[in-house]
């Protein structure tokens, strides 16, 4: 299906391997299941549940880092828990991709005035998608997906596209 | 739900506590200096009022020391009373575990985040927080300031 | 060549040999002994969370394990710690309640009336009928919301996965209800000193009495599916046995008191808002064991049901809120509110010196005491009872660590 999207109507499409890898990849976002505060509620377990059903977009949870393209970090990441959160990052096999899941991720929240509280996780991983909201529903972490599909099948093109200008 | 204040009185005075027993907002109130703080409880406990569960436990940085407000429960006779005392801030807090098992992690939590130390705890290591954490509820730790937070 | 069920018998006696305790092993329940003759294993630490998927949440227990058998188990908290009580010193008391939302992010109501209690308490506030009957109401949704989501993971942590599904559907359908209510699906900050936000919406009764009429049927649904479950009861039953001492000891609260054997419940013992003339039993166990616990929480939101529907038939008329002032301010003085939340006794303690925050502001979160007790309990259980223990207490580290 998504190749035809790719193609048009014709049904021979000249992509590159890592392109069509990508466009494998963006379909099969395997997230880890590592909810850490509220938004764990709203964008693990009801965005699994029946009615916003993130299994259809070939999201799914992985209960460890190693099989996980994704995660989302679902909460307010403390001092302590600072530590884990890199820990569990660098467990996760290449290529991988972060979602801030909420104000708290974001930018440290309704707690962000308490000094244990750290101020954003992007002090910590790299983080590609961010989402508002305290917390966000299910249907943001939705569009973050589909954001982060985009965001990986356009990658190899736009580092292409960089190789070009530099020559 | 209030138990009587004389009754109260007796027990404490009984078990040889100077103890100070008054009715306030928040219901009947004993304050017993520090060093007697376990003896209260313990007659409070043992005593036919029957206060045998510590609901809770805090402290609070009343700017002179720290404040230990102890909240025991009769379930029996469906009563409850505080017991408070004041620790200095550079003294310990004597544990009472082994009268009521339910103030293993208050006790930890109140002594990390007030910045006290901990008397006869069997495992008085951080609860919440990493080394190196000021102690949070001090009114001398301040939060952060909206610049700081701009400026993240 | 050997058949596979001769290996297996040979096992099975020498194990019956070795350091079998025969006053050990509870009915229905087979103990795999630790140790065999002869043969020394060696004690292992295993950890468990803070990233675990049936740790519900950031809970680490670290257990020593021989073995099978869990023989030492410690608890570490504060992977959540973000400092709700700090913060609420720098809040005006109408913001408490979006502190308290996010500390028992699953059962958010509760928290807000706890502190709006409080506040009342302290100014004498006359709360009009309505406003305490819409807040049980509220209080009660969010119950059988919160119960819900224990199910479901509950399930979840004896390795079943569907009634998780037809727990997140009813769920939904609670929360629909609740954002047309408050305006959010979770993080209400519905409840204010003197009443609540806002009046209910026009037409919201006929969806709370369709929700009530099917979820009758629904939850004998989900007790057939998850407590009809031969697998899940023998997982339950025995296991994690709490008896009234030890509860009492540790201060636990709620359902996993009240499966003790001891009928403690704020709504009926100090009644708050609308208790007091909402008509409610309040289920007991007998053992206290993991099945106990599982029978109290589902007879608990038949309950819920029974007072929902009473509160939708009794709501007076009136206001949604008393006269309050815009800035709030309580005189000094010092309160204790508590009121029954899904997971046991919160309770706000609260300092004030006639200022527009409070002093000190403590909050009893439950789940602490909860998590203390793991260290106790666990020791002598096996290495997977650990999940359903933890699944049994419902632990939230929101309002745990705070
Ligand atoms: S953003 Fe809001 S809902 Fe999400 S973790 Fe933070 S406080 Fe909780």
């Amino acid at each position: 299906m998504a190749i035809d999207r790719l193609t048009g109507e014709h049904s021979i499409a000249f992509i590159r391997s890592e392109q069509l890898f990508d466009l494998a990849r963006s379909h099969s976002l395997w997230y880890m299941a590592f909810g850490i505060a509220c938004c764990a509620i709203e964008g693990l377990m009801s965005a699994s549940g029946p009615r916003f059903d993130f299994d259809r977009m070939g999201v799914f949870f992985r209960a460890s880092p190693r099989q996980a393209d994704v995660m989302i970090v679902a909460g307010t990441v403390n001092l302590k828990m600072a530590e884990t959160v890199r820990m569990l990052y660098d467990q996760m096999p290449e290529p991988k991709w972060v979602v801030a899941m909420g104000a708290c991720a974001n930018t440290g929240g309704p707690f962000r005035e308490y000094p244990n509280v750290v101020l954003g996780v992007d002090k910590i991983v790299p983080v590609d998608v961010y989402i508002p909201g305290c917390p966000p529903r299910p249907e943001s972490v939705q569009y973050a997906f589909i954001e982060l599909q985009k965001k990986i099948r356009n990658r190899t093109g736009e580092r292409l596209a960089a190789r070009r200008d530099r020559t | 739900m209030l138990p009587d204040a004389t009754v109260l009185n007796r027990i404490l005075s009984d078990a040889g506590v100077t103890a100070r027993v008054e009715e306030t907002t928040l219901g009947i109130v004993a304050h017993v200096p520090c060093e007697m703080a376990v003896e209260a409880l313990s007659a409070l406990r043992g005593s036919d009022l029957d206060f045998h569960m510590l609901l809770d436990m805090l402290g609070a940085d009343t700017g002179e020391g720290i404040e230990i407000t102890y909240h025991l429960r009769s379930l029996s006779r469906d009563e409850d009373v505080f017991v408070k005392t004041e620790v200095a801030y550079d003294a310990a807090l004597r544990s009472v575990w082994n009268l009521f098992p339910s103030a293993l992690a208050p006790e930890r939590e109140t002594a990390e985040l007030l910045g006290i130390k901990l008397d006869g705890h069997p495992n008085p290591k951080r609860l919440l927080t990493t080394d190196g954490v000021a102690a949070l509820l001090r009114k001398s730790v301040a939060v952060r300031s909206a610049e700081e937070v701009r400026a993240r | 060549m050997t058949d596979a069920r001769d290996i297996v018998t040979s096992v099975g006696e020498l194990a019956s040999e070795g350091t079998h305790d025969p006053g050990m092993p509870p009915a229905g329940i087979r103990r795999i002994p630790s140790g065999v003759d002869g043969l020394s294993t060696e004690h292992l630490i295993i950890n468990m969370g803070p990233q675990h998927p049936s740790t519900h949440g950031v809970l680490r227990v670290i257990v020593e394990v021989d073995g099978e058998e869990v023989v030492a188990a410690e608890s570490t908290l504060g992977y959540l710690h973000r400092g709700i009580e700090k913060l609420a010193e720098t809040r005006r008391f109408d913001q408490l309640g979006t502190l308290m939302d996010r500390g028992d992010y699953v059962s958010g109501i509760h928290g807000e009336q706890a502190a709006a209690l409080a506040v009342e308490k302290l100014m004498e506030i006359e709360v009009p009928s309505k406003a305490r009957w819409i807040r049980s109401l509220m209080a009660e949704l969010t119950r059988i919301a919160s119960h819900l989501v224990w199910y479901g993971t509950f399930g979840l942590d004896t390795g079943a996965m569907g009634q998780f599904l037809y727990a997140m559907r009813d769920r939904e359908a609670i929360l629909d209800i609740l954002e047309a209510v408050s305006g959010q699906r979770m993080m209400f900050n519905y409840v204010r000193p003197g009443g609540v936000v806002a009046d209910l919406p026009v037409g919201i009764e006929a969806k709370i009495i369709a929700f009530c009429d099917g979820f009758d049927g629904y939850l004998e649904e989900h007790h057939a599916l998850l407590g009809g479950n031969e697998i899940f009861q023998h997982r339950v039953k025995g296991v994690g046995v709490i008896d009234r001492e030890m509860a009492l000891a540790f201060g636990l609260s709620g359902a996993n008191l009240r499966a003790a054997g001891v009928g403690f419940d704020v709504r009926r013992e100090r009644p708050y808002d609308a208790y007091s003339e909402l008509e409610f039993d309040v289920p007991i166990g007998t053992r206290g064991d993991a099945w106990d616990r599982y029978m109290v929480r589902m007879e608990e939101m038949r309950q819920s049901v029974r007072m929902v529907r009473q509160a939708i038939a009794g709501m007076p008329e009136g206001e949604h809120t008393a006269k309050v002032p815009k800035v709030i301010r309580v005189p000094a003085g010092e309160v204790y509110a508590s009121v029954e939340s899904s997971r046991g006794e919160t309770a706000v303690h609260m300092v004030t010196d006639g200022g527009t925050s409070p002093v000190r502001y403590h909050y009893r979160g439950p789940s602490l005491f909860a998590v203390q007790l793991l260290e106790e309990i666990l020791p002598g259980h096996l290495l997977a009872d650990v999940v359903m223990m933890i699944g049994s207490l419902d632990i939230m580290l929101g309002e745990a660590d705070r």
